[in-house]
């Protein structure tokens, strides 16, 4: 047995993947806080970019918005491992899955780089007297990483695996629902 | 008769999944800036702003937010529109979703003018969420259903 394969035959993974109910909630979870944290993001990114909120301060939305985008990245990050967890073996092999993980690293990284620079020194980027460089490359970079994790995460559910039976090639698209309906009957 | 193969849109197979990424980069628009002035209803954030002016500034993205989905929306529903119609979940969300939009440009806007009322805006903000949370799970729920 792999190790994937080991994990989502761990109790609870497996009773949460075998639910009819369970799994879809934990899924609108997950996309209930991309909703209303990744707006917290999505915000903060367009002020350091000067395209919103210009009205109020960088230290303002900056210091406002920081608690509550911590809570909501602790909920969809358990929401995401629950999932990722309870689907390990199918999960392992999907590019797009790795593709999602490499840009949660490049998250981290953003952090480490920019933390100290822009978003911990928001009263130097205020007074400055025209908008810092280094501010609209975090929230730009920001932006670009976020989109990267999105959309990696939705064509998760795409990737059907090399050489899958019938495969279809530009024959039919498969709507989300016609993927989830495939994945409900293979549990 | 409408035929769903006859539709460009399912001519490719990145098509649909494009859509959906701008469906959701739309409703976190959408639902977080909604969501921002819902929590400075409850006074649990942006307290250095007036309720009045976070949802000035935040407006203009709120209809951004919903004019993508409602551009990608319908799109993806035509993709397979009878799948939808028939969807119960699908019909939820379009109720809920009519019902959100309603009271976001009435009662909602109306709360966010009002000081002084603080329990109707806290009201007013619970059920602004509870709507839009409500419109995410009925999308979600139409791939289970």
């Amino acid at each position: 047995m792999s190790i994937a394969e080991s994990i989502q035959s761990i109790g609870f993974l497996a009773d949460i993947r075998e639910s009819a109910l369970v799994y879809p909630v934990i899924m609108a979870t997950h996309l209930a806080c991309i909703a209303i944290f990744g707006g917290m993001i999505l915000m903060t990114d367009l002020r350091l970019l000067a395209l919103a909120m210009t009205d109020r301060t960088v230290t303002d939305v900056v210091n406002q918005f920081r608690n509550w985008k911590r809570v909501g990245f602790c909920i969809m990050v358990t929401m995401g491992i629950l999932l990722g967890a309870s689907e390990a073996a199918k999960y392992t092999p999907n590019p797009f899955f790795w593709g999602k993980m490499a840009s949660l690293i490049l998250v981290a990284a953003h952090a480490v780089i920019f933390r100290p620079m822009v978003y911990n020194n928001t009263a130097a980027i205020d007074a400055a007297p025209s908008l810092p460089g280094r501010a609209k490359l975090a929230g730009a970079l920001s932006l670009l990483i976020w989109f990267s994790i999105l959309s990696n995460g939705r064509l998760i559910g795409y990737w059907e695996g090399p050489g899958s039976p019938g495969k279809p090639i530009a024959s039919s698209v498969r709507s989300a629902p016609q993927v989830a309906a495939t994945h409900a009957q293979s549990r | 008769m409408f035929l769903a193969v006859a539709n460009p849109l399912n001519s490719s197979e990145l098509i649909f999944p494009t859509l959906e990424v701008i469906h959701i980069v739309g409703f976190a628009v959408l639902v977080g800036t909604i969501a921002l002035v819902d929590f400075r209803l409850l006074n649990l954030g942006m307290r250095r702003q007036k309720v009045a002016e976070l949802a000035q500034d935040l407006a203009p993205w709120t209809l951004i937010g919903l004019t993508m989905v409602l551009l990608s929306g319908p799109l993806m529903f035509s993709s397979d529109p009878d799948m939808y119609y028939l969807n119960r979940s699908f019909q939820v969300k379009m109720v809920l979703l009519l019902l959100a939009i309603v009271f976001q440009y009435t009662i909602h806007r109306k709360a966010t003018k009002s000081e002084g009322q603080p329990f109707r805006q806290k009201l007013v903000a619970c059920v602004s969420m509870a709507l839009w949370t409500g419109v995410v799970f009925g999308g979600i729920f139409i791939g289970f259903v």
